[in-house]
């Protein structure tokens, strides 16, 4: 191949081309001029590569990132609906039991014995202690925590306190009544079950 | 210069939610920031509007990993991101300037590597784009493809172009 100036750019693309444009080069300085460049600006590049100490920067991006996080990224997390269901669940058997009159009258008239009510109160005393003490040790983590699922929890147990006063005052009146006893100790195991869910649910997170 | 394989630009982005997390955004930062800030730096021109692009970016990687499915590579997703922010903010600044965007033709006398910087802001932005990732920053055509989401022949055929339009440029200011 016969190598003129115009195939220079040709070359340049094709690299078997290159040993005929260097030939070209050796007798022509324009190519040679245009050849060196070529070589000079892979060379230089790098050179423009920019570099410069910054230290302001990071704690700067750090100040924004905090500033657009939200105040608990956990808040963000959606709550299982299964969670929703069962606190509905809980809610509305609640509800049901302490409004149902059709079963509240027959029962009304079975009571307790002597004995029966002093194995009741020491029941409820038991229960009333475990619940003491898993309140104080959930207790704390469910009021500072921000999460929905947190206030979901203070909610229920915000329910069940209400329903175990109104009951207890009941009792207080009529401390022989099998049903009553029995509808305060479901709650009681309730409450009891709630603290022991949220107590695993913090200790899986 | 650095390196391609310092790059890690292959590294897996981590999950959203660990990636949340400031100590491995801090990490990504000292891995890839000094590359961001000079991307940054040939797009912007100058090196407060570089800053406040790397800071953009970490902003919106941070947002975004809560959706990400980890299908791509930390560096490429991180460039691609720069890229964005940096022509976001040339545009604002060219909005606010009366200058035209091609500045006088370098000075005869001036050396190579300084008229090559000056002739790299005068060829067409596709082809300054690849040569800057290429050839400045040493990052592969396959890197540079998936940054651009361009096929890989694209990614050599514009490198090409950048050079001859270098050449040309670098020619007619130093004959």
């Amino acid at each position: 191949m016969i190598f003129q100036c115009q195939d220079l750019d040709r070359a340049l693309a094709l690299p078997e081309l290159m040993p005929d444009a260097r030939a070209h080069a050796r007798d022509c300085a324009r190519c040679a001029g245009q050849l060196f460049l070529w070589g000079e600006i892979s060379r230089l590049a790098p050179a423009l590569h920019q570099e410069w100490e910054s230290p302001a920067l990071w704690p700067r991006i750090q100040a924004a990132l905090a500033a657009d996080s939200p105040p608990c990224a956990a808040a963000r997390r959606p709550i299982p609906i299964r969670r929703w269901a069962l606190a509905a669940a809980a809610v509305l058997t609640l509800a049901l039991a302490l409004s149902n009159p059709w079963r509240s009258a027959p029962r009304d008239r079975q009571f307790l014995t002597q004995d029966a009510l002093r194995e009741v109160q020491q029941s409820e005393a038991a229960y009333s202690r475990s619940i003491d003490r898993l309140s104080a040790l959930a207790g704390p983590s469910i009021e500072e925590s921000p999460t929905a699922l947190a206030a979901l929890y203070r909610e229920k147990l915000l329910v069940l306190d209400s329903a175990i006063a109104d009951l207890k005052q009941n009792v207080e009146g009529n401390r022989y009544n099998v049903y009553l006893q029995g509808q305060l100790a479901s709650l009681y195991r309730e409450k009891q079950r709630t603290l022991r869910e949220w107590m695993e649910n913090a200790n899986r997170n | 210069m650095i390196g391609a394989s310092q790059l890690a630009l292959t590294d897996p982005l981590p999950r959203a939610g660990s990636a949340a997390n400031f100590a491995e955004l801090e990490e990504l930062y000292h891995l890839h920031g000094a590359r961001l800030k000079s991307i940054a730096f040939h797009i912007t021109g100058n090196r407060q509007d570089a800053e406040d692009a790397v800071q953009e970016t970490f902003l919106k990687l941070h947002r975004a990993l809560h959706g990400f499915q980890g299908q791509s590579s930390i560096g490429t997703w991180l460039c691609r991101i720069v890229i964005n922010v940096c022509y976001d903010i040339a545009r604002h600044r060219r909005r606010e300037a009366a200058a035209p965007p091609d500045g006088p033709a370098p000075n005869q006398q001036i050396p190579l590597r300084v008229a090559l910087g000056d002739a790299l802001g005068r060829i067409h932005p596709k082809h300054r784009m690849v040569f800057l990732l290429f050839e400045v920053e040493g990052l592969r055509h396959s890197e540079i493809a998936a940054i651009l989401e361009i096929p890989e022949g694209t990614s050599k055929a514009w490198l090409f172009e950048a050079k001859k339009e270098l050449k040309r440029l670098l020619t007619e200011t130093r004959p």
